[in-house]
């Protein structure tokens, strides 16, 4: 390519497979604009919450789907509605609160009001108002409350957990996940009860899509965060899958670790540090539970929007909320289950503390994808290697390859025509 | 005339087919005179907080201005979306060209 016309009018991908990416994936954001509308309001399921968050009717969270401000309300009937937060009349972004409380919605610059299910109720002076025995102004005589409603989303919970999507001819959530990811999900989301733990809240300056890279490279975790390794959470010899939905686009790392035991190597890369001990150990203090089935881990990225994470005893979803082509959101949510004794509850909240924007493991990734984002603004003309364990993207059973991301992209490439 | 009934407005000061707010006793009072006939609600809406006298007056109902809610007047009943709480009403009468309302 040549660098005296470094940015194409029309990004081209040059490589033949999804090996090779482009920087410009992430620095263009005409493709940005573009991803928003294929791959967050179209066609796709977007994570939007727990119903743990919303228990009783009437209460809302405000959260994103890409870039759109929406809500997700639980109604009298107990059923979760999640409407668009545009106001109908003059397009105001209403609602204001992260989470709250109410009988309706009504938007503070001329007092539209909206039931639970973003119904419009009814509007100031739509009879004009009386003056000496005569109504005057007010909304012409074919305005009808039901033509101007907030905009609805489709609405899927399973274990708890709420997705939705603008795209009503979207495919059920259950052929969205396939079969594969869907028994991962069910696996962590089994039916009980879910319990709210608590929220982490970054911003970090890079492109969305590294966060579902980053899930989706099990080449790092023994390379970048040396607390993983140190303390024997990361081992090279822990036996490991990869696994995808048939369009590549979902994956799942599972590994189990192997006996823990001292005198087996942590991994030959970093046993330098095989002496450090943790000052207290419970942030380790690790209890196997039934529902895992084996894997002490597994973490599924679910594209576009979210990351399930179980790592040991500590579960949480990661919701991905990207602001323009170099930043997101990154939220975390922990969670327990409702048959968690109280010990079981302190430990996944110690455990969290891994994660998160400064956690032990957690604020490596941010860093590095901050710092990834830099690299390809420099030189958007050029693109990065993903090669690891060959060209093809198959599932596997070990941890070295970068066969996800390949996935990923040949996904990417196919919605986006390019 | 028992000590409850509390005198309020000439009846003819309450328009026809129509209503009229009132302060009675510090309550904020909506006045409303259909077929000779007078009825008397609270005047703050349950649902935003709109008075209800300005509002429109139609079958014996008052629909709210703000959101469109509509309280029978003759009950307070909540008749409609968006209202999920009744209103109260009170008990007239008339004499000597005056309106009496009784608030218990
Ligand atoms: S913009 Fe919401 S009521 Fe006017
Ligand atoms: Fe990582």
């Amino acid at each position: 390519m040549s660098h005296e016309n470094p940015i194409p009018m029309t990004p081209v991908w040059e490589h033949e497979d999804t090996s090779r990416i482009p920087f410009w994936a992430y620095t263009d954001e005409d493709i940005h604009k573009q991803e928003l509308e294929k791959l967050f309001y179209k066609k796709h399921w977007c994570y939007v919450g727990l119903e743990a968050e919303i228990p009783q009717p009437g209460d809302f969270k405000r959260t994103v789907i890409g870039e759109r401000s929406v809500i997700m309300v639980r109604h009298e009937d107990n059923s979760i509605y999640v409407v668009e937060n545009v106001c109908a009349h003059r397009g105001m972004r209403f609602c204001r609160e992260k989470h709250g409380h109410v009988k309706s919605f009504t938007c503070p610059y001329h007092q539209w009001n909206y039931d639970l299910e973003g119904k419009l109720q009814g509007v100031p002076f739509r009879r004009g108002v009386k003056q000496d025995g005569k109504a005057k102004g007010g909304m012409p005589k074919d305005f009808k409350t039901s033509d101007h409603g907030l905009t609805k989303l489709l609405v899927a919970t399973r274990g708890g957990v709420v997705f939705a999507s603008f795209d009503h001819d979207v495919e059920s959530f259950e052929d969205f996940l396939g079969p594969t990811m869907l028994s991962y999900f069910d696996r962590m989301f089994n039916g009980r009860k879910l319990t709210l733990l608590g929220y982490n809240k970054q911003r970090i300056p890079g492109n969305w899509k590294l966060m579902q890279e980053n899930i989706k490279d099990p080449y790092h975790p023994g390379l970048l965060h040396t607390w993983f390794v140190t303390f024997g959470l990361w081992r090279a010899d822990n036996r490991s899958e990869l696994k995808m939905d048939e369009h590549f686009r979902h994956a799942a790392m599972i590994s189990t670790r192997g006996s823990g035991g001292k005198d087996t190597q942590t991994t030959n890369v970093s046993s330098f540090k095989e002496s450090m001990q943790l000052n207290d150990p419970s942030f380790l203090d690790v209890e196997v539970e039934p529902w895992w089935d084996g894997p002490t881990a597994v973490m599924m990225t679910l594209f576009p929007s979210v990351i399930l994470q179980q790592q040991v005893n500590s579960v949480s979803t990661r919701h991905i909320q990207p602001n323009g082509h170099g930043s997101f959101d990154f939220v975390w949510t922990h969670f327990g289950y409702e048959d968690d004794t109280p010990d079981m509850t302190e430990r996944r909240l110690r455990q969290a503390n891994l994660f998160g924007p400064a956690g032990f493991v957690s604020a490596d990734d941010g860093e590095v994808i901050e710092f990834s984002q830099q690299g390809f603004e420099q030189k958007p003309f050029h693109r990065s290697l993903a090669e690891l364990g060959g060209k093809e993207i198959e599932e596997t059973d070990h941890m070295v390859s970068e066969t996800l991301i390949r996935g990923m992209y040949a996904y990417w490439r196919k919605v986006m025509g390019v | 005339m028992s000590d409850n009934w509390i005198e309020t407005i000439s009846i003819d000061d309450v328009p026809e087919d129509d209503v009229i707010g009132v302060t009675v006793n510090g309550h904020q009072i909506a006045l409303y005179k259909v077929e000779d006939e007078i009825f008397a609600t609270d005047n703050v809406c349950t649902h935003g907080h709109a008075l209800l006298s300005d509002g429109f007056l139609e079958d014996g109902e008052i629909e709210c201005p703000l959101h469109q809610g509509r309280f029978c007047i003759k009950t307070g009943k909540a008749m409609s979306e968006p209202l999920t709480e009744d209103i109260k009403a009170y008990a007239t009468r008339m004499e000597d060209g005056q309106v009496f309302l009784k608030f218990r």
